[in-house]
């Protein structure tokens, strides 16, 4: 153990990071400050450069473009303008994270929740298609990160058929399609097949971004309707007010 | 016969210009080599401080810094940092966490003593008395000179450590337990050797004493 230790403190001063006050505070090289005055007291943050973080530096994100970076900050900001300090709070939302091309282990990715350093990293270049919704969907991870409780897998699976199976892994499935479904069965996307807390996240930004759309769904739909149901009212156990 | 050659005026001149151009490279070379030249001593005779029981008193190599503690704002920790100060424990607490012109962070007391600083812990170290809770104060401004404990990556994990930033740093505001300001001798403070290519520091400058002024 001492040995390992020796040898991060020998690459930490041989191979330094660029630390600045960001770094200091959520250990991500390379930020600058987008706006810390928002209502809801979210810190929205840039990569000014690419960065990698995690043990192996798996995780990756290039330089936000200032073109892109205005147009995306305003679309995110706008949605999570919904939420409130308290609920935000709860669910460890603090700091926002915009780049471009975010990848964990070259599989790309919409964005990573982090309920630790309180941070969302984004990739502002998702498809623009989904880019709104998938917003929710990553806030959904916090939420659901920060309240393990009353999240309960076993009871999400038990609306599901009993012969139904989960693909087991969020990143490794080739199920990632995030159009609904036209014939739902208690599905709304392809990728909500793949783990139950995806499945969550995404019946929550539905919920949040095309109720209408979910909820005509579910007219037909019993085991949609109880996944719906079971999501509002946990949310409503964190914050009566949001939905 | 050898004949003598006498130097003409302009090589006399370009003779005198590198003496004299080795007298001040010597001379800059130790001038510089004082890193505290050009900070200002804080004088404590003109000062006429309210509220002595909340005045802290820092002597660094490159002299004195006088510190506001704030106890209206984290009772606890304020509490806390003065005990540890009354016991003596920061005396020789290396500021063996440096981000250039931006923070400085010292009061490891368990493995960040320069006499038997242990470079694989510091920044791990324990006081014994246990963690605190973080005492955030939303309103209150990380301007420069703002004194405040550090902590882990999560909250309520405060204990002995403390650090002084040298600038503003907003995004600071309600993350971390301010504990008071530099009034005085800040420019001492940003005279604190930095790592060569590291936010951590080999040989790191430290603390000389800590004490409340009365």
């Amino acid at each position: 153990m001492r040995i390992l230790i020796i040898i991060f403190i020998f690459f930490s001063y041989y191979f330094p990071i660029n630390a600045n006050e960001i770094f200091n505070l959520i250990k991500i090289p390379n930020l600058e400050v987008l706006n810390l005055g928002s209502k809801n007291k979210i810190k929205y943050l840039s990569s000014k450069k690419n960065f990698a973080i995690g043990i192996t530096k798996n995780i990756t994100c290039d330089k936000a473009s200032e073109n892109n970076l205005k147009k995306k900050y305003e679309i995110i900001k706008k949605n999570l303008d919904i939420y409130n300090y308290k609920f935000l709070n709860k669910n460890n939302i603090k700091f926002v994270v915009l780049c471009e091309n975010l990848f964990i282990s070259g599989i790309g990715t919409a964005g990573i929740p982090d309920k630790q350093k309180r941070t969302l990293i984004l990739d502002i270049n998702f498809n623009p298609k989904y880019f709104e919704r998938v917003i929710h969907h990553e806030v959904f991870h916090m939420i659901y990160d920060s309240n393990p409780n009353l999240f309960d897998e076993n009871v999400w699976r038990d609306f599901n058929d009993k012969s139904f199976q989960y693909a087991g892994c969020s990143i490794c499935s080739d199920s990632i399609g995030l159009d609904e479904y036209k014939e739902t069965d208690g599905f709304i996307t392809e990728y909500s097949k793949t783990i139950p807390s995806e499945d969550m996240a995404e019946i929550y930004s539905f919920i949040i971004k095309k109720e209408n759309i979910l909820t005509k769904l579910s007219e037909e739909d019993e085991k949609l309707k109880k996944k719906i149901n079971f999501i509002k009212n946990s949310i409503n156990k964190i914050d009566s007010q949001i939905f | 016969m050898i004949k003598k050659i006498k130097a003409s005026r302009s090589e006399k001149i370009l003779l005198l210009f590198l003496i004299l151009l080795g007298i001040f490279s010597f001379g800059f070379f130790y001038s510089i080599k004082n890193k505290c030249l050009f900070v200002d001593d804080v004088n404590l005779e003109n000062q006429n401080f309210i509220d002595k029981e909340n005045i802290i008193l820092m002597e660094v190599e490159c002299g004195l810094v006088v510190i506001r503690l704030i106890p209206e704002t984290s009772p606890n920790s304020v509490k806390r940092f003065k005990l540890l100060t009354e016991k003596g424990l920061y005396n020789n607490s290396a500021f063996y966490k440096v981000i250039d012109n931006t923070l400085i962070q010292a009061g490891d007391i368990e493995y960040g003593n320069i006499e038997n600083i242990d470079y694989v812990k510091v920044g791990s170290g324990k006081s014994s008395l246990g963690n605190l809770k973080s005492e955030i104060d939303e309103d209150f401004k990380f301007t420069e000179g703002s004194v405040a404990m550090a902590r882990g990556d999560d909250f309520d994990t405060e204990d002995s450590e403390f650090f002084i930033i040298l600038k503003d740093i907003p995004i600071y505001n309600g993350e971390y337990t301010p504990i008071g300001k530099v009034i005085l001798g800040l420019d001492a403070l940003k005279k604190i050797k930095k790592g060569n290519k590291s936010n951590y520091v080999l040989r790191p400058d430290y603390i000389k004493s800590l004490k409340l002024i009365d």
